[in-house]
């Protein structure tokens, strides 16, 4: 069965009424980065899943998570 | 340490060069015909220039490719510029670069029975569709915010 790795980015980036461009500032990719990985088009890598749960404050498997 | 500004000015420039290099792609693909036809006979200076300009052209066009270009910003920008999304856009172009070449040149090869092709034109073919190819597939696409 295929996965595909899914993510509550749009929510925890709203919850802290942050903007893409905010979010993109504080891990250091572009706005774009932050674009296609909320929408799912662009799975990161680890270490960039990382910087993302660090910026939040979350553990990163509260942001990503497998969806059948 | 990435500022604002940085993000701006980068996201700006990512944005450009999504819609440059499909532009580029389609002017370096376009008016290739005045590069054929007269092989067999001598060159003139002026072939020799244009071969050259072409030659030259497809240089500039590969380092693009494979940098991304951004050489006289700042390294923070250029770091932006170069984030997972865009490697993984031209690692996708690059590929498709490579199979339109690889796709191109078994085309040539059994043609060449029947139309005589110089080493000269075949490269020049096989590079303009490796590079004609590679270029849009390398452009990334920008969402909305």
């Amino acid at each position: 069965m295929a996965e595909r790795l899914a993510n509550r980015l749009l929510a925890l980036r709203a919850e802290r009424d942050l903007t893409q461009a905010a979010l993109a500032e504080l891990v250091g990719v572009s706005r774009k980065t932050i674009n296609t990985v909320e929408n799912g088009v662009f799975v990161p890598s680890t270490a960039l899943a990382l910087k993302l749960a660090r910026a939040l404050g979350k553990p990163v498997e509260e942001i990503f998570f497998l969806e059948d | 340490m990435t500022t604002s500004s940085d993000v701006e000015t980068a996201d700006r420039l990512s944005r450009r060069r999504s819609r440059l290099l499909p532009v580029l792609a389609l002017v370096f693909i376009s008016g290739q015909a005045m590069y054929f036809g007269n092989a067999t006979q001598a060159l003139r200076t002026v072939d020799t220039v244009r071969i050259s300009a072409w030659l030259v052209w497809s240089i500039v066009l590969l380092v693009l490719l494979a940098t991304g270009g951004g050489f006289f910003r700042s390294k923070a920008v250029r770091a932006l510029m170069e984030d997972e999304v865009t490697i993984e856009h031209r690692r996708r172009g690059l590929a498709t670069g490579f199979w339109a070449a690889m796709l191109t040149a078994i085309v040539i090869y059994p043609l060449s029975i029947w139309e005589p092709v110089t080493a000269r034109e075949a490269i020049h073919i096989v590079l303009t569709a490796g590079i004609g190819a590679a270029l849009p597939a390398s452009a990334s696409s920008n969402g909305a915010r």
